[in-house]
């Protein structure tokens, strides 16, 4: 088990104020995430997980609030926004770099901070690649890869940093669900392998708690936590989990939870409308 | 027990197989139908004015093209034509690159700049190229500079436009990705920026060559004493509509290649776009 990358969030609060509309986008969450767990937020859309998500990254400041890792803060208010390698993130949309090749997208942010030479990230690069059925697309270019390979491609490219934490915004989106159950368990796979802290975005309720050591589901707007659940599943998982009565009942005790929250989005969502 | 019996093609070689030969059979089919076409619209011209077809009498036939145009392969000024209107497009279209793409670029990462330039643009931009001809001729010294000034103008306003827009448009997950991987802010620009542009700046390139050919060939019309442009309206002026027709095929011949070149330039400046 890792002893790195624990995540310490204290009463977070993010307020967007475009045009003196006021957007309470995140308040008051408190979450502590030992290291090396698998953590998953489950909430409506636009509840404010990216913005979490975002802040943790160094992408977006919290408006009230404390973010630490391993006990040094990461954000807080008006504190400067540091991005780093010590914290990757796998996009929503894919952020691999189009007009570079598989095996650059991979080794260029190792290579280029000095970590590795060429020919050593090379080779852990290959190796993570074949580890999750990727193979013999080295040379290829992003966008003649399927959306499976794509996803994959961008998970081993944050693994190959080392982080401290992996952070997914909901990474298997877009994928059709056949891809997407393939996806999961090849993460699981990586995930076992180094048992890295993960913290991982999602609206599919299945995803969150095949994937997770623990499940936070999140409220809709304003975002707040509404209720932690732990996922007693051993590990390692596949995809027969999915059909076992333990699954079930999870999925049921947090698809209550979640029901509630995704009526209220909509029901918001009907009235800005309006 | 072995499923496939030795002898037999897996199924899917034999999909494929058949794909490509369906995709063979539609190809030679496309091109019979090209020929058959092209063809008929050939018989149509040369039979028009005997057919007597109302307004295509005074149209040399084809036949009458052809020997007009070995008359004009073989004259000097046709060739030089060829080079000079080259040579307006090389420069006017080259100089618009280097002023457009930075300027674009700038305007793109730089709230002041768009915010100074951008109305002169939106005041000049609506002006077709060839109302600036008699200005351009007033202005610069020279018919040769003019000419060149004009075909910069054709050029140079779609170049600007699709950097602005390319650079203003990029996802801000590639600059997220960029700074996790380590690279400082200051280095967006070469490591992000200016390639997730290329595409745009490529595409505006197509566009604006396109619109090159049509301002030197107005331009020389009015402007020029040598060029294809210059070249066609002379053959008018002499009622020599068979070599009108020679130097507008030129001209087509010619705008082909220039787009044919920029889509060379784009394959090696944008490899990863090869793809679609």
């Amino acid at each position: 088990m890792a002893s790195v990358g624990g995540l310490q969030i204290a009463n977070a609060g993010k307020i967007y104020d475009p045009g003196g509309i006021h957007v309470v986008a995140v308040d008051n969450v408190s979450l502590s995430i030992p290291p090396g767990e698998f953590c998953v937020v489950v909430g409506p859309s636009g509840c404010g997980k990216t913005t979490l998500l975002n802040a943790i990254a160094g992408f977006d400041q919290l408006t009230s609030g404390t973010i630490d890792m391993d006990g040094e803060l990461l954000a807080s208010p008006g504190k400067k926004l540091l991005p780093g390698p010590d914290r990757m993130v796998v996009f929503q949309h894919g952020a691999l770099f189009p007009w570079k090749t598989v095996l650059w997208n991979v080794t260029s942010g190792p290579v280029k901070r000095g970590q590795a030479q060429m020919a050593e990230a090379a080779d852990k690069a290959r190796e993570l690649m074949s580890r999750v059925g990727l193979q013999g697309i080295d040379d290829q270019f992003p966008e003649a890869l399927s959306g499976g390979q794509k996803r994959r491609v961008e998970i081993v490219r944050a693994l190959m940093s080392n982080p401290k934490v992996l952070l997914l915004d909901e990474p298997f989106r877009a994928l059709d669900a056949l891809t997407k159950s393939v996806v999961q368990e090849h993460l699981l796979e990586l995930y076992d392998f180094e048992r890295k802290t993960i913290f991982f975005i999602t609206h599919d309720l299945e995803e969150a708690i095949f994937l997770a050591d623990r499940v936070a589901v999140m409220t809709t707007r304003p975002g707040r936590i509404k209720k932690i659940v732990d996922v007693d599943i051993p590990r390692p998982r596949d995809h027969h989990v999915l059909t076992t009565d333990r699954f079930l009942e999870l999925k049921s005790e947090l698809g209550e939870a979640i029901y509630e929250e995704a009526k209220l989005a909509f029901e918001a969502g009907e009235r800005e409308l309006a | 027990m072995n499923a496939t019996q030795p002898g037999m093609a897996p199924p899917d070689l034999t999909r494929g197989y058949r794909l490509a030969r369906w995709l063979k059979s539609l190809w030679g089919l496309n091109l019979a139908l090209g020929v058959i076409s092209v063809s008929t619209l050939a018989g149509l011209w040369q039979f028009a004015g005997p057919l007597g077809i109302p307004g295509l009498e005074d149209v040399p036939p084809p036949s009458a093209v052809v020997v007009a145009a070995t008359d004009l392969l073989v004259s000097e000024q046709y060739w030089n034509g060829w080079l000079k209107s080259f040579q307006r497009i090389g420069i006017g279209f080259v100089i618009a690159q280097f002023i457009g793409i930075p300027l674009g670029l700038a305007m793109a990462i730089s709230r002041g700049a768009f915010g100074t330039i951008f109305p002169i643009i939106e005041i000049l931009r609506p002006i077709p190229p060839v109302a600036w001809i008699p200005i351009s001729i007033v202005f610069w010294p020279t018919r040769e500079q003019s000419v060149i000034f004009i075909v910069f103008l054709g050029a140079f306003w779609i170049v600007l436009l699709n950097t602005i827009g390319g650079a203003s448009n990029i996802d801000s997950a590639y600059k997220r990705a960029a700074l996790s991987l380590g690279s400082k802010p200051r280095d967006l620009f070469w490591k992000i920026i200016l390639p997730a542009t290329i595409p745009s700046i490529v595409t505006g390139m197509a566009v604006g060559m396109g619109i090159s050919w049509e301002m030197v060939v107005a331009s020389e019309m009015i402007a020029g004493d040598t060029g294809l442009g210059y070249l066609l309206w002379q053959s008018f002026q002499i009622n020599a509509i068979s070599h009108v027709i020679v130097c507008m095929v030129s001209i087509g011949i010619a705008g082909y290649f220039s787009s044919g070149l920029i889509r060379l330039l784009g394959g090696f400046a944008a490899p990863w776009q090869r793809l679609h």
